[in-house]
């Protein structure tokens, strides 16, 4: 008979077992309702479309726990615990429900217990517990002992693996106590089976036996209900929000960036909590400060104070802590009574307390903390509506950086006042080319970018591109001194406004000119052309370099001839490999030049190491670290024993240019763009 | 209070100096193209002055600017950081005018605006960089005039303002209306924000001549200039690098010291 079949003290066990359930139940959904509502604070935002694929993708990312398992590399195997524990869960949850819910809350036991049926699951679930103690000594021998630098050994991971471990010893001995009293002598399920014959051997009378099943299995009870009341309350909730996480991730374009209203507000960005979006909140839950992004930011990773594992630690205490509070604020403002709501103190300022300046400033945008979050963060949008609100509402920056926006704001180009500088349109020169006038049309055009046009050493690169596309017959024009900036560094560094408004004139531009398709030099130019113009009605195809080239040796148009016989090693642009998932066709590129010997560095393609540049840093004075970004990705390019570093990216280029010179390497070790090499390869000498 | 704000465009100063060319017969300089002329540095402290004496007190501001249909960039620049209103003078009389003429031009744009409480200019103008059409300006228009303004405040229908000296500065006071000419100690100027930037999108410049003023072009004779130029010619840049160097870091920094001492 099910332990709920028994009075206690003159109560049904039945009585007990949903007043348990029902205290526990309760317990949760004040929780989970308080921590909705907390969601709730934060601003609108659409990510309800596409709902059978949303399904689908959280499907595929948690089933197989692609989620974690895509994580796992040579020197950090967690993933596969994860896996391991998340499988043998949805076991243990599933056995929950039949073994504990249905045969013990329902009454159903006689249809259950001792069947065939029962005997298999347990049998399984042995083997799980097995593995799931096995995983434990593991996680706990890393967590205490080995330490790895991405986690922080908190008491919380201590208590919920010595939680789950309980659970493990009390499904082994509900099993063997079954066993025993029911005098079953039985090899299956193998764990319980064995302790049982242990119980019976140890001498324990009929009854002591029965009271001892019955115990262990109200305890097992009491801790799963336990279990379901802490999960809200700790890190794990991301147990409970990172699925929902996962459903609402972005479909397209990795970063998405909320385009900043121009008029009608009065503050830009996030300086409050709830200037985020509930999506941005719903992120905080998600996190189960696994440090993945801690071990993976290029700023952090050079001694600068940003840990991307951090803000959003901090972040998630703060609205936990500011919440309550704000919660009252809505209820009362809701119910029209002023008075008092003024009185309560205003919440900390985000700014400078929980996320600093530095932290702030210090980002590149290069995605590899979103890359590798198993539970579909998004940092980096955080990051700039912090920064929007700096540059925008409050009108505090680096001076580095407001100079860079001035200079996009009444130059068109974030590049003035450098000594190698051209003017924009210069590099056509001397070259017979389609300069597109007003009234002119044009299916392709070549846009060149603003580092591509004006700084001495990426314009031969650019001269490059415009000889390979001409042997290979591609019909195309190009803008000359007509041509602006895309807006990419004042939208990553904050200033929304001037990015909008180089958006709408580039797609009237393009509109005017009658474009297609466009050809970009920059990454930085590609992803913005191709994943943000179409907010602001400009739907073009968006081409990188590297496609074109890949296309047209594919199609042999493009004969690569000349052998280089350079080891060389090839660095992903971060807007190219990780915002783009281009990694195949610089490669394919480099594997038609012949006598190339590709040699990759260890932090290669998704894992590839930021240059240094983007987000605006590329003008935006580095913040103090123990050492430049760029210097430690050269480090990397040493390691590979290459001459030539190959890049696809003007600011790559220009950061590798700069740390070989400051190493003084400058002998030994070249940076190229990949199209200069394709360039060389080509001609016939 | 109401403000009018002189702003000139010029060539842009951050030009790679290689790309500055000029033309010695006729002495003038050749815009290289490609090359969006910008809004001169100090006029742009100027309006940033203006901006903050509206944040505090309210009030309008009004830019004009003497040059090409262009200069509309510049009075919209202005808007963007804050100004209200803006008018672009252009005139075939208006081209190569000296300090005096351009001064007579602006004074007259200025008193068909009126009721202002205080014109500001910069300090000088980033290309030519005479600094006499402020104090000019002053005199045409019957003002005080205070010059190398690094902080501009209203009390009282007076403007007080710390102006640079030598050694620091001094606080002058003088009443309203008076014309203060601005320097770049006044700090860098804001970045415009989103409403200012739509409304300089949206806003048409209108264009002043020679007669919409009442400017007698008699006045802007080149007989009647002051200044003429004699000869125009790019300086020579000459560089030389040394390093100083020592046995220690504390003996290169002595040696650095004597050599800086002695360039003194």
């Amino acid at each position: 008979m099910s332990p709920t079949g028994v009075s206690y003290w003159g109560i049904p066990g039945y009585v007990i077992f949903w007043v348990l359930f029902a205290i526990a139940l309760g317990l949760f959904a004040q929780r989970a309702y308080f921590l909705f509502r907390l969601m709730r604070l934060g601003k609108p935002e659409n990510r309800f479309d596409r709902i059978g694929q949303r399904i689908k993708t959280m499907l595929v990312e948690l089933v197989p726990q692609w989620c974690t398992l895509k994580t796992v590399t040579r020197t950090d195997r967690a993933g596969i615990g994860h896996a391991l524990f998340f499988w043998c869960f949805a076991l243990f949850f599933i056995s929950y429900i039949i073994f504990i819910g249905l045969a013990g809350g329902f009454g159903l036991s006689s249809l259950i217990e001792r069947t065939p049926f029962e005997t298999v699951y347990f049998s399984i679930l042995d083997i799980a517990a097995a593995l799931v103690t096995l995983t434990l000594i593991v996680a706990a021998v890393r967590r205490y002992v080995i330490r790895p630098q991405r986690l922080e050994p908190t008491a919380e991971a201590g208590f919920i693996l010595m939680m789950v471990f309980f659970l493990m010893v009390l499904h082994v001995f509900g099993g063997a106590f079954d066993h025993a009293a029911r005098g079953v002598h039985a090899s299956w399920p193998p764990l319980g089976g064995a302790l049982a014959g242990l119980l019976r051997n140890a001498g324990l009378s009929q009854g002591t036996l029965e009271a001892g099943y019955r115990g262990v299995w109200w305890l097992h009870y009491l801790v799963i209900l336990s279990f379901m009341v802490y999960i809200p309350r700790s890190k794990h909730l991301h147990i409970l929000a990172s699925p929902v996480n996962a459903f609402f991730k972005p479909l397209g374009p990795k970063v998405v960036l909320e385009p900043v209203p121009l008029e009608g507000v009065e503050t830009f960005g996030a300086s409050k909590i709830q200037d985020f979006t509930w999506k941005d909140l719903l992120d905080l839950y998600a996190c189960a400060v696994c440090g993945r992004c801690h071990v993976n930011c290029p700023a952090q990773l050079t001694g600068k104070t940003l840990s991307p594992r951090e803000v959003i630690h901090n972040l998630k205490e703060h609205l936990l802590e500011a919440g309550p509070g704000l919660l009252a604020r809505q209820t009362e403002a809701s119910s029209e009574s002023p008075s008092e709501t003024q009185a309560r103190t205003e919440p900390k300022a985000m700014i400078g307390n929980v996320v600093t300046e530095e932290e702030i400033w210090a980002c590149t945008t290069c995605g590899a903390c979103q890359e590798v979050c198993p539970v579909n963060i998004e940092h980096i949008r955080k990051i700039i509506d912090l920064r929007r609100n700096l540059v925008m509402t409050q009108s505090k920056m680096p001076e580095s950086a407001q100079l860079m926006l001035r200079n996009m704001q009444s130059r068109g180009h974030p590049w003035a006042g450098i000594q190698s500088m051209r003017l924009r349109g210069d590099w056509t020169s001397g070259l017979d080319l389609k300069i597109l006038a007003e009234g002119d049309n044009a299916d392709t055009l070549f846009w060149v970018g603003c580092t591509g046009a004006l700084v001495e050493r990426n314009v031969k690169a650019t001269l490059s591109m415009t000889a390979v596309m001409k042997a290979a017959g591609v019909d195309f024009a190009v803008l000359g001194d007509a041509e602006t900036c895309c807006g990419d560094p004042a939208r990553r560094a904050g200033y929304d406004f001037q990015f909008q408004i180089m958006a709408e004139q580039n797609i009237d531009m393009f509109k005017s000119h009658n474009v297609k398709e466009i050809v970009t030099s920059c990454p930085h130019c590609y992803n913005t052309i191709k994943h943000e113009y179409p907010r602001y009605g400009g739907d073009f195809k968006v081409v990188h370099y590297t496609q074109l080239i890949a296309d047209l040796i594919k199609e042999g148009r493009l004969k690569l001839t000349n052998e280089l016989n350079a080891k060389l090693t090839y660095h992903d642009p971060c807007y190219l490999g990780r915002y783009n998932d281009v990694y195949l066709e610089p490669r394919r590129i480099l594997q038609a030049i012949p006598k190339t010997k590709l040699e990759e560095m260890e932090r290669s393609r998704a894992t590839g190491f930021c240059c240094g540049g983007g987000g605006g840093l590329m003008w935006i004075e580095e913040q103090p670290g123990t050492t430049k970004i760029n210097q430690m990705r050269l480090e990397d390019v040493i390691k590979t024993g290459a001459e030539t570093v190959v890049t696809a990216c003007p600011y790559c280029l220009q950061m590798f240019e700069d740390s070989i010179e400051h190493k003084g390497l400058k002998d030994s070790l070249k940076a190229r763009d990949l199209v200069e090499l394709v360039e060389a390869a080509m001609k016939q000498s | 209070m109401n403000t009018i704000v002189c702003v000139k465009q010029v060539l842009d100063p951050e030009i790679p100096p290689a790309k500055f060319k000029i033309d010695p017969e006729a002495k003038q300089v050749i815009p290289p193209p490609g090359v969006p002329p910008v809004i001169s540095v100090y006029d742009e402290r100027a309006v940033e002055a203006a901006c903050r004496l509206k944040d505090k007190h309210k009030g309008k501001i009004t830019v004009i600017s003497m040059g090409s249909a262009k200069a509309s960039d510049v009075i919209k620049h202005a808007i963007s950081m804050g100004a209200d209103d803006g008018f672009v003078l252009q005139d075939p009389a208006f081209e190569n005018l000296d300090s005096f003429g351009t001064a007579y031009v602006l004074g007259k744009a200025i008193q068909k605006i009126g009721g202002y409480d205080l014109v500001l200019c910069g300090r000088q103008a980033a290309d030519w960089g005479a600094g006499q059409v402020g104090s000019i300006l002053a005199e045409i228009l019957g003002l005080p005039v205070i010059t190398l303004a690094c902080d501009v405040q209203a009390v009282d229908k007076k403007v007080r303002v710390k102006r640079m000296v030598n050694d620091g500065y001094e606080v002058v006071e003088a009443p309203m209306p008076s014309l203060v000419t601005v320097s770049s100690e006044i700090g860098l100027p804001r970045l415009p924000g989103g409403m200012g930037l739509m409304m300089a999108r949206k806003k048409q410049i209108p264009v002043w001549k020679a007669q919409d003023i009442g400017a007698e072009t008699s006045q802007l004779d080149k007989a009647n200039a002051h200044t003429e130029i004699t000869a125009l010619s790019v300086p020579t840049r000459k560089t030389e690098c040394e390093i100083v160097t020592g046995g220690t870091p504390g003996e290169a920094a002595s040696n650095l010291a004597s050599k800086l001492i002695k360039l003194l």
